[in-house]
């Protein structure tokens, strides 16, 4: 009843079957797997990035320049993201490949979402810089972890097995539980990195259940073996298979903060250092969603969409509606945004549940921009929030146009993109998915979405208003910002430029991009010859 | 009944006991003692199913190893005082984490039970090992072939655990609240609203309105009183 | 804020100067140039919005005299694909339907630029000017479904910043209202428009395609989506005009605003609504315009009604005027859902029509604050003692308004009325009370403000200055010139018209179309003929003038 071996005499030796190299003792027996260090290469790239800074570090101690491991994060994410350019066309001239044993599929949605992952590891790098200066913290392992919890997110995006995409996902949520908790003066960034690591670990180890059932449905982890099964076997019980899919969405959904298992969102991203939110906001939930996209989409997607897609909905309705209107009440710029960051998760969602390559292709391009616009927007918070990172209450931005009228202008971009504002990437993003979300028949779903996005478009409004109008009366004196001086350190002022051009660049001339995220899909091949 | 359900049945208990000591019991060493309870029926677990090599790794890692540094760091430390559990920081939470474990372990046992003796995937489940070959070595084997990436990408994890095991514990300084949260740190926050739950006799609002009145009405204006301090904590 | 070169070279037809590109683009560079030079040079700002917007003027009133009149379909059209994945491209051309709010837009920034001042922020105040000038251009120019939505929803942020920054009063409340609302609006309207295009895609095959003049003429979606998605469209467009219920943004925008904000929003933003009802109601979806006709109709009347009556009971000067355009607007919606040649010409007169009275009577409303800092009728009296060119000025644009024949205000309110009557008669006679209603609201409010003993602080009501003359002189040069020869318009609206009502009548198979024929006229409706025509109408004007 429990699924207990039963069997009690093994089978002759005339029944086995001879062909399993397994059941070889010798060594010729053994296939060793093909390793192709080209297909993993800016996986690689990142991982030995990481190791090697960690290492060199130690070793030339108290010498190394503080820019040195900023610099050497950047350069080593722009290689792994240069590394990109010949697999992209590799795989769309030869089609999607499995290797690494079939752990790892190389396919333009994998190679998508590598690229976006390097971007915003240059975004927080560069955040970082000046972050790490100021606050007296300054310190390698930050970078360190940074590399490698990207490295986590580049194997969870292209993992072809669930075991793969479980470790990578552990990779990038560790990495990110210590550098949440890593603000060691702060008291919130090590209440932020706690809460983060016990809901984290509460949420992996659903996901490892949800893994566990549908590996007892299906009889393998391996993500084509699961889609394969799936289409040559009728279930005649699915209930199994079913829980899995329960459990492993309650997983992901911790991941990408949807609603409702969004709680930790708010306080993490309140109390976690700011660059790192940035990141987090970025590179985490793009990683989160690639890994969500590749297990319910690519392999649930053409034979059991119609029992999950019910759930996505569900969570993405909830997240559109809880993000936008639990971000209008809040007064703490990194609360709105860490609200309206679940809000956007809700539009990817809509996305997601439109279980279609177009979907996915909204998807994909939606993460890009939303990587150019929240680290724009955290970047800023970033700059904001000046000595101790504290100072995030919406009081604080009063006057910030007379102040720093640059610093205002660039954030008004990012908010407004946020709300979809046309000639911004936001709009095309929405509108990417919008489209994906109405070609399916989600006509309510696409509704809900807008209006959502309407409601969430008062809040950015209302930092605007900070910004602008309530520092200066009708007849223009303006009260001028508190605090401390915003000091912009020349990185975080390369980051912002880097996430306005995109913003704006993905909105006025997107043709280019939205034709490479429709060429990225993602493909379950078996293992080749 | 048969051997093997019985021997699931007696080593689900002791898992199961074992846990729940671990997040019932008060005193740290008795939960770590609990742990090693769990792990223990896990590695009969892995028996039952003809995983000798599992179960031993079970036994002396996480058993052997892991547990033992946790009572190391327990009686290193001191922590021996027992943690209060009465304190609920966010009201009703207890109820509603009532609620939403029956319902996860209902939505469990329904999955489960409605195709317990029908796991679809049953090839590898039933697949038989071949006592000629050590599991030992199928492991190494699968380690080495099939999982080969998931098995050095590992690798990743534990250096980010070393890393960010060492950073944590290297303190830059004392932690100062910067006053992020304006009404102090979470436990200031707790503290005030225990505070809240029970409002002290001596309340000004009190005194003025129940001097002249019957005992009935001066236990009501308590209650209003008791609110609007919950209104104005809220603000 | 680049665009692709190749979109200037892609001209179609006979001009090869790409025209249409040129409106949007030359406000865009001149914001450009703002953004550009330092905040220091404070009289460059000014001066470099002025020349900007003056060329667009220029630009548009040449693209008048080269529209070949007499033509129905689109000219000057440009086609340049933008996003090929989704079919989306910068079709843009100008009908006989746009070609008029095209030329408004063009006139009425630059009147808009000089006739107001404004003391602070100088710099961002004429960026967004400039921002919105190219937006609206762009909304009426545009032939991409998609486009348009880009257009329609972009002209928020500057208007937004302009009342915010700029305005008065309740400035933050009003902005924010007025964002909301509008991209509430743009929220159906999107879904609409990706859910047409889908259907579409699916009712004839081929590619995706957000082209409004292939779906048009496609129509192979079912009677059913295509009513829902009039709706999804028309909640967008009812937020813009604005139709009662969804008005209530307007009176807090049109307030607060700044006083070339309230020019730029009556004369230009308020007819984006309207005109996307007859572009995006009548061409896209005739069936379902035509299903949905008598609620419009209805909704169309309340709105003259309900805003004539707001409008007489304000003691706010501009807030009177804001109202008033409700009840116009109420008329440009009867007009159009009259679904008749004379009601649709009819409203696009009242389009532009209320463009230039509105906008010059806001203009002189910001002058008068000017002078005495309040709006508030009861603080004004007697001005026309102190101030009698300023008197006689406002009396010409409020009679306009009024729509006393002889000025641009009749010919369209005519027109419109008459269409109505023909297809919509009880709406048409409800209608009409509207007619007397503003006359009412407007003479009281001018009696009280200009009439009357001069009360204390309107004793130094200052005259109005030759610069001031001078920017509004167009507005009344244009005000009667209209009135007396709205044949200028009617002669290049016409074809247009008509072939969007024969398009209708082609679509919907239970419409009737009604033709009026005119005594010795056969096609067009001569000015002349028009005022033979309305002995009574004007008769009502002439009582309630006394």
């Amino acid at each position: 009843m429990f699924g207990l071996p039963t069997q009690d005499e093994p089978i002759p030796f005339d029944e086995l079957p001879l062909d399993d190299p397994l059941l070889f003792d010798e060594p010729a027996g053994v296939v060793i797997p093909d390793i192709e260090w080209s297909a993993i290469a800016p996986n690689l790239i990142l991982m030995l990035g990481g190791i090697l800074l960690l290492t060199v570090v130690s070793l030339v101690r108290g010498r190394t320049p503080s820019w040195f491991s900023a610099v050497w994060t950047i350069s080593t994410a722009v290689f792994a993201g240069v590394t990109l350019v010949p697999l992209w066309q590799r795989v769309q001239d030869d089609g999607a490949e499995s290797v690494m044993a079939g752990a790892i599929g190389l396919d333009g949605f994998s190679l998508f979402v590598t690229g976006v992952m390097c971007l915003s590891v240059v975004l927080g790098a560069l955040l970082l810089e000046g972050y790490l200066r100021r606050e007296g913290l300054a310190g390698p392992e930050w970078y360190v972890l940074l590399l490698l919890s990207a490295s986590g997110g580049v194997t969870m995006a292209s993992a072809n097995d669930l075991i793969v995409m479980f470790i990578g996902l552990e990779i990038l949520s560790v990495a990110v539980y210590v550098m949440a908790a890593m603000h060691s003066k702060r008291v919130s960034s090590q209440e932020a990195g706690l809460k983060y690591f016990v809901l984290g670990a509460f949420s992996s180890a659903f996901l490892l259940y949800g893994i566990a059932m549908v590996y007892g449905a299906t009889g393998t982890t391996n993500l084509v073996g699961i889609q394969q099964f799936l289409s040559e076997t009728v279930l005649t019980q699915n209930g199994l298979l079913l829980a899995g899919f329960a459990f492993m969405l309650v997983g992901f959904g911790f991941k990408v903060g949807a609603v409702p298992f969004h709680n930790w969102t708010p306080d993490v991203y309140q109390g976690a250092p700011s660059p790192v939110v940035a990141y987090m906001a970025s590179g985490v939930k793009v990683a989160g969603f690639a890994g969500m996209i590749r297990v319910f989409v690519v392999t649930f997607g053409p034979t059991y969409g119609a029992d999950w897609r019910p759930m996505v909905y569900a969570l993405a309705m909830l997240s559109l509606v809880v993000g936008s209107f639990g971000a209008i009440v809040q007064t703490d710029v990194k609360r709105m945004l860490a609200y309206s960051s679940i809000s956007h998760g809700g539009f990817i969602l809509v996305a997601v549940a439109a279980n279609s390559e177009a979907g996915t292709a909204a998807a994909l391009f939606y993460l890009l921009v939303y990587t150019f616009m929240i680290a724009g927007s955290f970047g800023i918070v970033t700059i904001m929030g000046r000595t101790g990172d504290g100072l995030h209450a919406l009081s604080d931005y009063r006057g910030l146009s007379k102040a720093r009228p640059g610093l205002a202008l660039l954030f008004t971009v990012f908010l407004l993109a946020q709300a979809g504002v046309p000639f911004t990437g936001g709009f095309l993003a929405k509108f990417y998915v919008i489209n994906s979300s109405v070609s399916q028949g989600q006509y309510v779903l696409a509704l809900i979405a807008m209006s959502a996005a309407v409601v969430a478009a008062f809040l950015y409004l209302r930092i605007v208003v900070a910004m602008y109008f309530d520092g200066n009366t009708y007849r223009g004196e303006s009260a001028t910002l508190a605090g401390p001086k915003v000091r912009i350190p020349a990185a975080a002022g390369v980051a912002l430029g880097i996430a306005v051009v995109g913003t704006l660049w993905l909105g006025i001339l997107p043709g280019q991009m939205t034709s490479v995220a429709g060429d990225a899909v993602a493909q379950l091949v078996a293992i080749g010859p | 009944m048969r051997v093997e359900m019985f021997t699931f049945l007696v080593t689900a208990t002791i898992v199961l006991a074992g846990s729940l000591g671990v997040v019932l019991l008060r005193n740290p060493v008795h939960n770590a003692l609990s742990l090693i309870g769990t792990l223990f029926g896990v590695a009969v677990l892995f028996i039952a199913q003809e995983a000798y090599f599992l179960a031993a790794i079970q036994v002396i890692v996480y058993a052997g190893a892991i547990v033992v540094l946790f009572l190391f760091v327990i009686m290193l430390l001191g922590v021996d005082k027992s943690e209060s559990l009465r304190r609920e920081p966010i009201l009703g939470q207890r109820p509603a984490a009532i609620v939403a474990g029956v319902a996860i372990l209902g939505l469990t046992l329904t999955a489960l039970l409605s195709s317990a003796a029908r796991v679809t995937g049953e090839q590898s489940v039933l697949a038989p090992l071949d006592p000629a070959v050590p599991d030992i070595n199928r492991l190494g084997r699968v380690l080495f072939t099939e999982y080969i990436f998931a098995f050095e990408v590992t690798a990743v994890l534990l250096t980010i655990a070393v890393v960010g095991a060492v950073v944590l514990i290297r303190r830059a300084g004392d932690p100062i609240d910067l006053g992020e949260f304006p009404d102090g740190t979470m436990g200031d926050v707790l503290a005030a609203r225990a505070a809240e739950r029970n409002p002290t006799i001596d309340d000004a609002a009190d005194e003025e309105a129940g001097l002249d009145e019957t005992a009935d009405d001066a236990a009501a204006t308590d209650d209003a009183a008791a609110t609007d301090d919950a209104a104005g904590g809220e603000r | 804020m680049t665009v692709d070169p190749t979109l200037l070279l892609a001209a179609d037809g006979p001009v090869t100067f790409p025209i249409l590109p040129a409106l949007i683009l030359t406000p865009l560079l001149g914001a450009l140039a703002i953004f550009f030079v330092p905040a220091r040079r404070d009289d460059a700002f000014k001066q470099i919005a002025l020349l900007t917007s003056v060329v667009t003027g220029v630009l548009s009133i040449y693209l008048l005299t080269a529209f070949e009149t007499g033509e129905a379909g689109f000219q000057f059209v440009v086609d340049q694909s933008w996003i090929s994945e989704f079919g989306i491209s910068f079709h843009l051309g100008v009908d006989g339907i746009s070609l008029f709010l095209v030329v408004l837009t063009g006139v009425m920034f630059p009147i808009a630029i000089m006739g107001a001042k404004i003391t602070h922020d100088i710099k961002s105040y004429y960026g967004w000017l400039l921002v919105l000038m190219a937006g609206s251009m762009g909304v009426f120019l545009a032939l991409d479904l998609v486009v348009f939505f880009l257009f329609f929803e972009v002209v928020l942020v500057p208007m937004y910043f302009l009342i915010g920054l700029w305005g008065h009063g309740d400035r933050i409340y009003a902005a924010t209202k007025f964002f909301l609302y509008t991209m509430l609006g743009g929220a159906f309207m999107l879904v609409a428009i990706v859910a047409l295009a889908i259907l579409n895609q699916r009712g004839v095959g081929g590619d995706l395609t957000f082209d409004l003049v292939q779906i048009a003429q496609n129509q192979a979606i079912s009677t059913e989506a295509g009513r829902w998605i009039f709706v999804g469209f028309a909640i967008a467009f009812a937020v813009k005009v604005p139709v009662f219920p969804l008005h209530t943004w307007l009176p807090d925008a049109h307030t607060e605003a700044p006083t070339a904000g309230s020019v730029v929003l009556a004369a230009v933003m308020l007819k984006l609504g309207t005109y996307g009802f007859v572009r995006f109601g009548l061409y896209l979806l005739p069936e379902a315009a035509h299903w949905a006709a008598p609620v419009m109709l209805t909704l169309g009347v309340i709105g003259i009604i309900y805003g004539a009556i707001c409008a007489t009971m304000q003691k706010d000067l501009k807030r009177l005027v804001a109202y008033s355009s409700i009840a116009h607007l109420g008329f440009v919606i009867l007009g159009v859902f009259s679904i008749t040649t004379q009601g649709i010409e009819g409203g696009i007169l009242i389009m532009v029509n209320h463009g230039i009275a509105t906008g010059a009577l806001f203009l002189l409303v910001g002058w008068i604050y000017e002078r005495r800092h309040t709006r508030q009728i009861s603080e004004l009296s007697g001005l026309q003692k102190v101030a009698p060119v300023f008197a006689g000025v406002f009396t010409l644009v409020m009679l306009a308004s009024i729509g006393v024949p002889g000025l641009n205000g009749f010919p369209g309110e005519f027109l419109a009325l008459l269409g109505a009557f023909q297809t919509a008669r009880w709406w048409a006679v409800v209608a009409v009370i509207g007619v007397i209603l503003a006359a009412l609201y407007l003479l009281w409010a001018y009696q009280r403000t200009f009439h009357g003993p001069v009360t204390p602080g309107n004793e130094h009501f200052r005259e109005l200055r030759w610069s001031e003359g001078l920017v509004i002189a167009p507005l009344l040069a244009l005000i009667v010139f209209l009135g007396v020869y709205p044949a200028v318009m009617l002669d290049r609206m016409g074809p247009s018209v008509d072939a969007l009502v024969e398009h209708v009548d082609e679509q919907v198979d239970d419409f009737e179309r009604v033709e009026i024929t005119y005594v010795g006229a056969s096609d067009i409706p001569e000015p002349g003929h028009d005022d033979d025509s309305d002995g009574p109408a004007s008769d009502e004007h002439g009582e309630e003038g006394e």
